[in-house]
This record gives structure tokens, C-alpha cells and sequence, in this order.
């Protein structure tokens, strides 16, 4: 499902302004990471998505949606966002019936409730501990959880807040596997995350936010490499992006097999 | 500790610059007032005449009144009601079918009303002027134990903490579909989705700030030092001590025009 931002400008009561005229399209099935320092909107911008801010001046489409005329609750049939923090908001007895919340609230058939409950426990590895108590689990594990709660929802949209956050390097490469899952489904995928390393892997478009403003959009071999745009964006580059700045190499890999291959040709 | 989850409104004034102990002495000569002051107009003539210009003084005037109405107009709404329509063997001033507003019961409200707009205003004007970890360091000089103090600090501080974690788990749930909003039948079925991670998710702040705490050595009997250094001008001391004479020279006038 496509995503439309038109002249989008936002200032918090407070008189914080978080977004800048902000213009952005995002393709159905896109996979997209928002990256930049603490403050920068990553997180406003994000929240204009699903409706939970409305712009203070200019418009934001999902698909023919325009937030500013449904509630968040409508919105959440389209967009699916994880939490950074699973505490604040698992409240069920069981995983089960944490997982089920969300498909519920969008009023799906109690048949198709439970297939989805079991596919979503299945794709974050949490299927053995369906009866447990969300508590009972580790942090790590209700991070997962809360994935899984938004995954049994079956939107098209679906935003990562700091999906790696807390996780070991298991947790972190069952993520990596389940944004591939989504954009395999063809499902929009967002996440807002200072795991570099994790964007760089995972996301085909990286867009740096400073300021409230777009400073870059476009892919990550070349985002990653435009040192002095990133640094004054509070941004480091990723490992590999930085080893091959370093010696000189040009730019382009991302992952270790891209760098040996780049090192072995121009050494 | 952090003021970022207190009603602390930070601003250069002199206000802000007052020892906590004299606002502190203020907000208490505050509660004491309203409860001796008689009269119907006297304790809005104190919020009015006292507490207004202070606020003015600490540049924090809208956010202080309209802090102070959020919570007062509940009760001042069931108080007219409840005492205007239900006093008994009262004069009928305003019929409403079966019942009226007695004008006894209404004088009783407003006296009621003026002594909880100054009570609620003197506790807002100390809390919103004055920085909580100051204010733990002027307790702790004076002798209270600093786990005590901690524990003062931390009621002045949940209800803001609540608000904030209350905000971002509304947040959370709604974009999981739940209706916060429509029917009361609606709101009560929200309520246990909004209250249980409310809740459980506090009592995991507790144990870990209580883990925290004891790791940094807050439970070890010696007298903690601090960083911040608070002025006790003498001007400040001869304030509070005129301050608690004329609360207790009130006092004495209200016992003896008894």
C-alpha cells in the first residue's frame, strides 16, 4: 500500500516543530528505514503514518486514507506499529490472547483469529510459549511478542520502532528474517532504528531525517557513503561503509562479501 | 533525579530562586489559611492577592491557573451540586423541578471551593517553582532521612510519570485498533487494556528503580553530599519565621472572634 506525504509540517503543543515540510512517496511494498539522531522526527514522522499525530499543515495519504479523516484506531486496519517499549502495552493473560487483541479490535472472524494468532507466534519463534504469560517472559521475548501482536493483524503497512533493541545476535537475525517475510509478502515495511548495521542489511531505502527535514533518500550504497552529510545528520556509518572510506576504496558494500569482492579488484 | 517527569517549569525568576524551604513554608501557611480563614471571599481574595502575583513573578502565571482549574473545577462542579441541591432546611433560591438550589447549601460550596483553589494553588505554585531534587537536598538538611525524602519526591513526581506512560500506551493500544473514544460501554471495555500495562508495567519501574537505587549505594548510613548548593539568605529565614507568626497571629484572631 503506497504512502503519500505532501508539504507535511508538524509542531508539538509545546511549540517543538518536529517536521518540516516534508515531502515523500512510498511505493507499496517499499522497505524503508528512518534513520537519524535522537530528535530529529524519525519517530514523529512515523506517527503521522498511522494517525496518531495529524499534521499541523499539509496531507498524509495511505493509500486513498487521508489520516486527518480517520481515527487511529481505522488506521490501524492499514498500519501496524510496534512499540519500542513492550511493557507498555501487553496486558493479556496468556500470549495468546495478547497476540488475538489486535485482530479483534479490527473485527476479523474468530476462525481466521486463531490462524493468524499461530502463524504470527510461529514467524517471531514464540509458538511454544502461546499459553504462557506475556510477563513470564524475557524482555527480549516480549519485544518479539509485540511483533507478533502486530504481524496477526495482517496489515500491509507495518513500522518497526527500534525492533532490535535488547535483542542478542539470534533475535536480531530472526527480525532481519521476518522483515524479509513482509517484503516477500509485498508488505510495506518501516523502521525507525540507530542499528545501522540492521538498516544497512535490511532496507533498500534509507531516508536521513535532521531537523525535521529530509537530508537523504535513496539507496544505501550510496546514503552510507556521504560522510559529511551523515555526520552533520549525527549519523555513523556503518562498519563496512566506514573500513572501505578508510581505505579508500570505492563506495557501494554493505555486507562482507560486497567489501572482499571490492578489496580483491582495486587493491 | 530528573525534573523532566515533575510540574517543575523551569524559568529564571525570582521565584525559582527562592530556598524551597521558604516556598515550601508558603504552600503549608497556604493549606494552614484556608482552613482558618472564615468569611465567604477571604480565601479567593488570598489565591487572588498572593498567590497570582507570585506566579507572576515566576513567569509561570497560565500554565499555574491553568493547572490549578484542571483540578479544581471537578470538585467545585460536585460540591455546588451536591450541597446546593441536597442542604437540608434551606432557603430555595433556584427551583429545578423537584429539587432546588438552597442558598445556604450554595454558601457553603463557595466557602468550600475558595478553600480548595487555595490549597491546590499553594501546592502547585511550590511544585511548579521549585525543582524536586532541590528540594530533597533542603529536606535532607533539615534532618529528614533521605530514604523519607525520596519517598515525598516520588508522590510529588508519579502523577506526571503516570500521565506519560498513561499517553504512550494509549498510543500503543489504539494503533492496535482499540476505541478509546464513543460510548461509556466502549470506554469501560478500554479501560483494562489501558490499565493493566499501566500498572504492571509501574510495579517493573518500581523494582528496578529500587535495584538501581540500592546498586548506588542509596540504602548506606551516611550523610549523603550534594552537588547542588542551595542560598539560605537570612532575608529568606526572617521571611519564613514572619510567615509561620502571621499564620499563627490568625490563628489566635479566629480563636478569639470564636
Amino acid at each position: 500500500m503506497k504512502i503519500q506525504l505532501e508539504s507535511v509540517s508538524f509542531t508539538y503543543p509545546g511549540g517543538v516543530e518536529a517536521l518540516r515540510d516534508i515531502d515523500l512517496f512510498i511505493k507499496s511494498g517499499d522497505a524503508v528505514a528512518f534513520i537519524g539522531e535522537n530528535g530529529a522526527g524519525k519517530s514523529t514522522l512515523a506517527k503521522q503514518l498511522n494517525g496518531l499525530l495529524k499534521p499541523s499543515y499539509g496531507r498524509v495519504f495511505v493509500g486513498d486514507w487521508q489520516t486527518s479523516n480517520r481515527s487511529v484506531a481505522q488506521m490501524a486496519g492499514r498500519v501496524g506499529f510496534v512499540f519500542q517499549n513492550p511493557d507498555e502495552q501487553l496486558f493479556a493473560r496468556s500470549v495468546r490472547e495478547e497476540v488475538a487483541f489486535g485482530p479483534r479490535n479490527l473485527g476479523r472472524e474468530e476462525y481466521t483469529i486463531s490462524e493468524d494468532v499461530e502463524m504470527a507466534l510461529k514467524q517471531v519463534g514464540l509458538d511454544r510459549a502461546i499459553n504462557r504469560h506475556p510477563y513470564d517472559l524475557p524482555t527480549p521475548e516480549r519485544k518479539l511478542l509485540t511483533i507478533a501482536a502486530i504481524l496477526a493483524m495482517r496489515t500491509p503497512v507495518v513500522i518497526l520502532d527500534e525492533p532490535t533493541m535488547g535483542q542478542d545476535a539470534q533475535g536480531i537475525a530472526r527480525i532481519g528474517r521476518i522483515v524479509s517475510d513482509l517484503k516477500a509478502e509485498g508488505r510495506t515495511v518501516i523502521t525507525i532504528s540507530h542499528d545501522i548495521d540492521f538498516c544497512a542489511e535490511h532496507f533498500p531505502r534509507v531516508i536521513v531525517l535532521s531537523s525535521g527535514r529530509i537530508v537523504a533518500d535513496g539507496v544505501p550504497s550510496e546514503v552510507y557513503y556521504q560522510e559529511s552529510m551523515l555526520e552533520n545528520a549525527g549519523v555513523i556509518p556503518p562498519q563496512i561503509a566506514r573500513l572501505s572510506i578508510n581505505l579508500g576504496l570505492p563506495s557501494g558494500a554493505l555486507t562482507d562479501q560486497e567489501f572482499i569482492q571490492i578489496y580483491k579488484e582495486h587493491r | 533525579m530528573s525534573a523532566a517527569f515533575s510540574l517543575y517549569q523551569s524559568r529564571d525568576s525570582g521565584l525559582h530562586r527562592l530556598n524551597p524551604l521558604t516556598k515550601m513554608t508558603i504552600a503549608l501557611s497556604g493549606v494552614a489559611t484556608s482552613l482558618i480563614v472564615s468569611g465567604v471571599w477571604g480565601n479567593y481574595l488570598l489565591f487572588l492577592l498572593i498567590l497570582v502575583p507570585l506566579s507572576a513573578w515566576g513567569q509561570i502565571t497560565y500554565s499555574f491557573l491553568r493547572a490549578v482549574f484542571r483540578v479544581v473545577w471537578p470538585f467545585a462542579i460536585s460540591i455546588f451540586l451536591i450541597q446546593g441541591l441536597f442542604w437540608t432546611d434551606g432557603t430555595p433560591v433556584i427551583d429545578l423541578g423537584p429539587l432546588s438550589f438552597k442558598a445556604e447549601g450554595l454558601l457553603f460550596a463557595v466557602i468550600s471551593v475558595g478553600r480548595i483553589l487555595l490549597l491546590v494553588g499553594s501546592f502547585t505554585l511550590m511544585t511548579m517553582s521549585t525543582r524536586p531534587d532541590a528540594l530533597m537536598i533542603a529536606l535532607n538538611q533539615r534532618g529528614l532521612p533521605h530514604t523519607l525524602s525520596y519517598v515525598v519526591l516520588s508522590a510529588i513526581q508519579i502523577v506526571p510519570m503516570f500521565q506519560a506512560k498513561a499517553n504512550k500506551i494509549v498510543e500503543a493500544q489504539q494503533s492496535r485498533g482499540l476505541e478509546t473514544s464513543g460510548n461509556l460501554l466502549k470506554r469501560v471495555r478500554a479501560l483494562l487494556p489501558l490499565v493493566e500495562p499501566l500498572l504492571l508495567g509501574s510495579i517493573l519501574d518500581i523494582e528496578e528503580r529500587a535495584i538501581a537505587l540500592e546498586a548506588r549505594g542509596f540504602g548506606r548510613r551516611v550523610k549523603p553530599t550534594s552537588l547542588l548548593i542551595l542560598k539560605d539568605p537570612v532575608w529568606e529565614k526572617i521571611l519564613r519565621w514572619a510567615i509561620v507568626a502571621l499564620v499563627l497571629a490568625l490563628l489566635a484572631v479566629r480563636i478569639w472572634l470564636w
